[in-house]
């Protein structure tokens, strides 16, 4: 049984098709990652799950209930961590996080327990009492997941909970992200970091242009079809006809450059070095620095996409 | 109810906890009101009611639309719709939030203008309540259904000093206009500001009675109750 059921659903904003018909499922205690670009159609997903939009077509099932024929019992298994904190600057974490409990239905008598909890969990008990607007990004980000986890929910929705915050509060957010799986949560995850989607993720959408155009666990991802590496350069003096030369090497699958940093996309890299230093060299261009990428979710995404995750 | 009280109990203390809103509520309006208070006791009356219609109504419509605008860009607004606590809970929250705070900001303006700066009334009190509280409503109307168009805060303030200037400043409110033009005349006519600055008058100056103010109380009521209706099926199309 999955906690979460997505089928077929799909999204339009007048001639913009957000979401173009996607069907996805996440176990429970299961973390699933949705990579994507902006404008993939992730965050319009993540709103249609949450029950902030009405879907054009297709059905979201949280456990046993419809979302949209039954929203009351749905929501009360769903939690959300918006990207920004959703906060109350001028109120403390406590009263903030006493809100958010009973906008979410706990019972004035349950709130003190789960309030503590939440704050064991991301680790902010200490500065329950003192005002948000006192706070560093970090724990704002911090607290923005306690007040998406104060009602239990078994589904968490994290959209990219990770922007813009120091490493140190970006590990802690890791550490709780992994702790709550372990503890059978499901959480939806997006994010641009793609080692934060390797190291967490049990499985893996990639989403582009309001399609999902791959799914699976990352060994899958990376096993099936995916073979390939990608050569690094970073050049002085990089030409068009260079890029043109490059992609015509035998086992050349993709050739991008950008402000002097050309990837090259291949079957097998190894080999093909020689070849194209040689056409650095002929061509006039320096390299400043070389590095062979073993085959992973971002040089897949730029395989499927013919795009950069943060382009 | 629980939830209902919770979001109108953290608006409340949002707003407590902010000087600058305080100031804005409190300060600015009872500083008018002194100031109104050299004036000759007949153009006192008339000042003073006017400032108290004129920051309320620009309490109501800057708050219900800066309000709603703000939470939709920090994303508490998101969060609550995402939660099990229905649209209609969340909106009955916001208005009644926004109608105490008019209520008091209200009375405290009376209270202070007899107590503390003169006012000669002596008579009406409870049917000035009645005014105020239909006066509110319809500035509640007015407030939540710019906020369902708005999408900047310079929008909400343009829009709030616009209906307010025109509705105050051209409405008779600060000046008789017995003798103005029909257009000034035909603004009256249609501004709620108008009609409750002059029930006010009408019941502490002129020991008025109510039944003669059914009209009024009607037009600003109906006023309140479609703009209300207008802005709630908006808020609630945009999710």
């Amino acid at each position: 049984m999955s906690i979460l059921d997505v089928k077929d659903l799909k999204k339009s904003f007048g001639k913009n098709h957000a979401v173009r018909g996607i069907s996805f499922m996440v176990a429970p205690g299961e973390i699933f990652g949705i990579l994507g670009p902006n404008g993939a159609g992730k965050s319009t997903t993540l709103s249609l799950i949450a029950g902030l939009l009405r879907p054009d077509g297709g059905r979201v099932l949280i456990g046993d209930y419809d979302l949209h024929l039954e929203p009351q019992n749905a929501k009360k298994m769903i939690g959300i961590v918006p990207q920004e904190p959703a906060l109350y600057p001028m109120l403390s974490a406590e009263e903030n996080l006493r809100f958010w409990g009973t906008i979410n239905g706990l019972r004035p008598g349950d709130l003190a327990n789960s309030v503590k909890r939440v704050l064991d969990i991301v680790g902010l008990s200490t500065r329950a009492r003192d005002r948000v607007n006192t706070f560093s990004g970090g724990m704002k980000r911090r607290l923005n997941i306690a007040a998406g986890l104060i009602h239990q929910p078994r589904l968490l929705i994290m959209d990219e909970p990770t922007v813009g915050i120091d490493p140190q509060s970006r590990n802690h957010i890791l550490e709780t992200v992994a702790n709550l799986r372990d503890n059978d949560m499901s959480i939806v995850y997006t994010s641009h970091y793609v080692e934060e989607v390797e190291h967490l993720c049990d499985r893996v959408a990639i989403m582009d242009h309001g399609h999902l155009i791959k799914e699976g666990t990352l060994t899958d991802l990376l096993s099936h079809g995916h073979r390939h590496q990608t050569l690094h350069l970073h050049l002085h003096g990089s030409s068009k006809t260079l890029q043109d030369l490059i992609a015509q090497l035998p086992g050349v699958e993709q050739v991008l450059t950008e402000n002097g940093h050309m990837r090259i996309n291949a079957v097998e890299a190894e080999p093909i070095m020689p070849n194209v230093l040689q056409l650095v060299k002929q061509s006039g261009a320096s390299i400043s620095n070389i590095r062979l990428e073993k085959p992973n979710l971002e040089s897949l995404f730029l395989q499927l996409t013919g795009r950069g995750l943060r382009d | 109810m629980q939830k209902i009280l919770a979001i109108i109990s953290v608006g409340i203390r949002q707003m407590v906890a902010d000087p600058v809103q305080m100031m804005f509520l409190l300060a600015l309006p009872i500083l008018m009101t002194w100031v109104m208070s050299f004036l000759p006791v007949d153009a006192y009356e008339m000042a003073i009611l006017g400032v108290l219609v004129m920051f309320v109504a620009l309490n109501l419509i800057t708050s219900a639309g800066g309000y709603i605008l703000e939470e939709k860009e920090t994303g508490t607004w998101q969060r609550m719709r995402a939660s099990t606590t229905s649209y209609w809970h969340i909106i009955i929250g916001y208005f009644i939030r926004l109608f105490v705070t008019g209520l008091a900001q209200a009375l405290i303006l009376l209270l202070s203008s007899k107590y503390l700066f003169g006012a000669p009334w002596q008579q009406g009190y409870w049917a000035t309540v009645l005014v105020l509280s239909i006066y509110i409503f319809a500035m509640t109307g007015v407030g939540l259904f710019l906020a369902g168009f708005v999408k900047t805060q310079g929008q909400v303030q343009a829009l709030a000093m616009g209906v307010v200037m025109v509705g105050t400043m051209l409405g008779g409110v600060f000046f008789p206009i017995d003798n103005a033009s029909p257009f000034i005349r035909g603004i009256a006519q249609i501004s709620p500001q108008s009609w409750a600055a002059t029930a006010l008058r009408d019941l502490l100056t002129a020991g008025g009675s109510l039944s003669l103010l059914m009209g009024p109380l009607l037009w600003m009521g109906g006023i309140g109750l479609v703009l209300l209706a207008g802005g709630v099926t908006k808020l609630q199309m945009e999710g």
